[in-house]
């Protein structure tokens, strides 16, 4: 089955693919403010986080646990650049006040080239090594954030979202502009992922993950690749990390530390580790959890039910559909849908039919 | 087989989702009116998790004693509360907030709170880094009224100040006033060191008996700087001065008080209780009975608050207090400023006829009767920062009775105001690792702390 073919499963994704596109474009109209202020713009946000790290899994083969770190980064150099001191300005980190829209291309230009650093040293490492690697990373960037007082410390540096670019304008008062700007970002990622991974780099980007000893030996530098991969990967995350500190208006070392890292991850793995989609399909899941599960009494759960000690908390409810996931659908929600759809067509069709119109990528083994 | 699985899994799940989000308003809805919508921002996780009772307990106590508040359970504050009304509005509590002392989960939080459920008003938050932020959150939502809860931190009536942000309480260094004198004077400490949180709590708490021991002539000789609920203080406690090449120590460490003092002894051995000041955490938040006991005699700073002081509003805060919930402590900050804050809120709702947004901040009062105040008729007074000028108590832990360890008030100082006598102004920058230098300088209590005897302001002078 040749790629982009409008087979029936395509149309079927593609549809609503466009129909979820039009819901987003019609958002604030439809849904109150708080859902398109706080729960879809987040969700955009951390999509696109996520994403980053299902790129580097699904066609790099590389689990990587530091992108939270790499948003961080991008939100720092943003809250250090832009902020001004003085009186009634920020007190907190550099307080440089340089203008928002050079902070914004530093931010994403230093990002990206700490993720390409950091993907030279871990090119060489695999699997758990690689996880390893990636989570020490992350350690690193919370405690330098946490310790330098200079660049920040322990307390955030805030205010950040009053200084905007010129171009933007006003995203406090007028949140709207901040969840179509990050509705753009996200389609620009995704459609940028998807063409990048058919270009030739991706192709043997994918090749380096089912075999790279096989495509060393065809000449490719392998570490190149993944090291290249990784930097992308930093430049997304890095987007991400711009729009976070637009959208939260501070930024602290917990919002790059081990609990938004592992948040991530779960969102990526709620989503889907092996296709892109699942980025946002994990965070609009994670994000709505987080948020309404709090206001939910658990008949089963409460003071007087049979367990109360589980509680009615967001963390419990979060793990049990993490469980879940891991459990029932390694492939998260999107690998659900991919379950669905095959079985449908078995029951309807030859029963070894190709499961047509998905993407190359698997889940990473390691 | 497979199939049936998904065939039950995947109608639940988008079932789940969608009741899940149709049900929490996720569609536009015209805007609320009517009743007034309070939100009580707290900690429940963290360092600080322990306090989640206590500040409900002690917001609601003064609208079940000022607005008519139906307690529901009078054990568990968090059970709810019913029948508030003020000013000619009802009153909802619409939701706890959940925070873990760190920004990042107060903003959250305080989105949850003043956007999803809508609170036209939050009191709170506990700590001073989630103070910070949310005084940059209040910043950007002017309609809605922030009451400071029980945090510490200078920044959000110094630096920050939004308008529509009130302290009744005092800030870190404000309740450590008084204290550095007592080093000075009681102890004969001539130099000293100091290990703190580093965060901006941390740094304010210190502030203060910076500012107060070098006020008086004393030194600084070593700063030290843990992260916030750090587990192992050992390299920490290391960086300190040996105890024969320092006359005392500051312990400003308020995430593992004890953790931090373990550290200590190992290093050193056994802590003598002379030779250590240390900030509320000394005898706070369960530390009466894990750090108190091992520091009898030992002096702190203190909460803003009078344990054990006879006066008859003080008498009369308690009593109210423990009228509705009967095992709360009364002189624990983390009660009492939470108490204060909504009784002003309960105010400034009676005198703006339930009107929420500028209307209930112009009518916010600007002096407060809180039960542990003695100065001007006992008020507490805000300045033109909406932050209060309040008395401070200073305590040492003693033995009592019945065999416990307990603060005690020894010494009482007067209005004292977050400028600390002019240290510390908007354009300066706020407590932090290096801020403030130590340098003698005149407070406006230097030599005038009044010596207090079985809860009973003398009119000693402390020596």
């Amino acid at each position: 089955m040749s790629r982009g073919a409008w087979t029936p499963r395509a149309i079927v994704e593609r549809s609503l693919g466009l129909a979820a596109l039009v819901i987003a474009l019609l958002g604030p109209a439809i849904f109150s403010s708080y859902f398109t202020t706080t729960i879809l713009t987040s969700t955009f946000i951390f999509g696109i986080a996520a994403a980053s790290l299902i790129f580097l899994s699904a066609y790099g083969g590389m689990i990587s646990l530091s992108q939270t770190a790499l948003m961080g980064i991008a939100g720092y150099v943003v809250g250090n650049l832009v902020t001004k001191g003085g009186a009634g300005g920020e007190t907190k980190g550099l307080i440089l006040g340089w203008d928002p829209t050079l902070a914004l291309v530093f931010a994403i230009v230093i990002t990206t080239a700490i993720g390409l650093i950091l993907g030279l040293v871990a090119s060489r490492s695999f699997g758990i090594y690689f996880l390893m690697l990636t989570l020490t990373f992350g350690v690193i960037a919370n405690y330098f954030f946490g310790q330098v007082t200079k660049l920040g410390g322990f307390s955030p540096i805030a205010s950040i979202n009053l200084y905007m670019p010129g171009w933007i304008g006003d995203i406090v008062g007028h949140p709207d502009k901040l969840y179509y700007i990050a509705l753009g970002v996200s389609l620009f990622v995704y459609v940028l992922i998807r063409y990048l991974v058919r270009t030739p780099f991706g192709i043997s980007l994918q090749g380096q993950r089912d075999e790279p000893v096989r495509l060393a030996s065809l000449g490719y530098t392998v570490p190149l690749h993944r090291a290249l991969a990784f930097g992308f990967g930093a430049f997304v995350a890095s987007l991400a990390g711009v729009l976070f500190v637009w959208w939260e208006g501070q930024i602290s070392p917990q919002n790059l530390g081990l609990g938004a890292t592992i948040d991530l991850l779960i969102i990526a793995v709620i989503g889907g580790l092996g296709r892109i989609e699942g980025a946002w399909l994990g965070a609009f899941a994670f994000i709505v959890i987080n948020n309404y599960v709090r206001d939910i009494q658990f008949p089963f759960a409460s003071e007087k039910g049979v367990l109360p000690w589980i509680g009615g908390s967001f963390n419990t409810v979060i793990g049990v559909v993490f469980l879940l996931i891991v459990l029932l659908s390694p492939g998260g929600l999107v690998g659900i849908w991919d379950r669905v759809w095959d079985a449908a067509r078995r029951r309807g069709g030859p029963p070894h039919a190709q499961s047509e119109g998905a993407e190359p990528a698997a889940v990473a083994s390691s | 087989m497979k199939v049936g699985r998904w065939k039950l899994l995947l109608p639940l799940a988008l079932l789940t989702v969608g009741a899940t989000v149709t049900a929490s308003g996720a569609l536009a809805t015209p805007a609320q009116s009517g009743a007034v919508r309070v939100a009580i921002m707290t900690d429940c996780k963290g360092g600080f998790g322990f306090a989640y009772e206590l500040d409900i307990g002690g917001a609601q106590a003064a609208f079940a004693q000022y607005a008519g508040g139906k307690v529901k359970n009078k054990n568990k504050p968090s059970a709810g509360m019913t029948g508030i009304s003020a000013g000619g509005a009802d009153v909802n509590i619409v939701g706890y907030g959940c925070g873990d002392d760190t920004a990042a989960t107060a903003v959250k939080e305080t989105r949850r709170l003043m956007e999803q459920l809508k609170a036209d008003v939050m009191v709170g938050p506990l700590s001073g880094d989630e103070a910070v932020a949310v005084a940059n959150y209040a910043k950007a939502h002017t309609k809605q009224t922030f009451i400071i809860g029980t945090a510490g931190s200078q920044d959000p009536t110094m630096q920050i100040a939004p308008k529509n942000m009130f302290r009744y309480h005092g800030d870190g260094a404000q309740w450590n006033a008084g204290i550095g004198e007592i080093a000075y004077k009681k102890l004969g400490w001539r130099n000293a060191a100091i290990i703190m949180d580093d965060y901006s709590f941390g740094w304010t708490s210190a502030a203060g008996m910076i500012a107060d021991f070098c006020a008086v002539g004393g030194k600084i000789t070593k700063r030290v700087f843990p992260p916030l609920n750090n587990a192992d203080y050992a390299s920490f406690v290391r960086q300190l001065p040996a105890p024969d090449k320092v006359d005392g120590y500051f312990w400003a460490i308020g995430g593992n008080t004890p953790g931090s003092l373990t550290a200590f002894e190992q290093a050193y051995g056994k802590a003598d209780p002379k030779q250590f000041i240390g900030n509320l955490f000394f005898a706070f938040l369960g530390n009466d009975k894990v750090v108190a006991p091992k520091f009898v005699g030992a002096y702190l700073g203190g909460f803003g608050t009078g344990p054990g002081l006879k006066t008859k509003q003080a008498k009369r805060y308690e009593a109210a207090l423990l009228s509705h919930y009967p095992k709360l402590p009364t002189a624990d900050g983390f009660v009492y400023n939470y108490y204060n804050a909504a009784w002003a809120l309960v105010q400034g709702l009676e005198k703006s006829g339930g009107a929420v947004g500028a209307a209930l901040q112009k009518a916010m009062p600007r002096t407060l009767a809180s039960g542990y105040e003695v100065s001007d008729d006992g008020k507490v007074k805000l300045d033109s920062r909406r932050q209060a000028i309040q008395d401070q108590y200073q305590l040492q832990l003693v033995k009592n009775k019945d065999g416990s360890v307990g603060p005690v008030v020894i010494a009482y100082v007067p209005n004292v105001d977050q400028s600390f006598g002019g240290l510390f102004k908007p354009s300066s920058p706020p407590p932090g690792r290096s801020q403030p230098a130590c340098k003698k300088q005149k407070t406006p209590w230097q030599g005038k702390l009044k010596a207090v005897k079985n809860g009973v302001i003398t009119k000693t002078t402390i020596k």
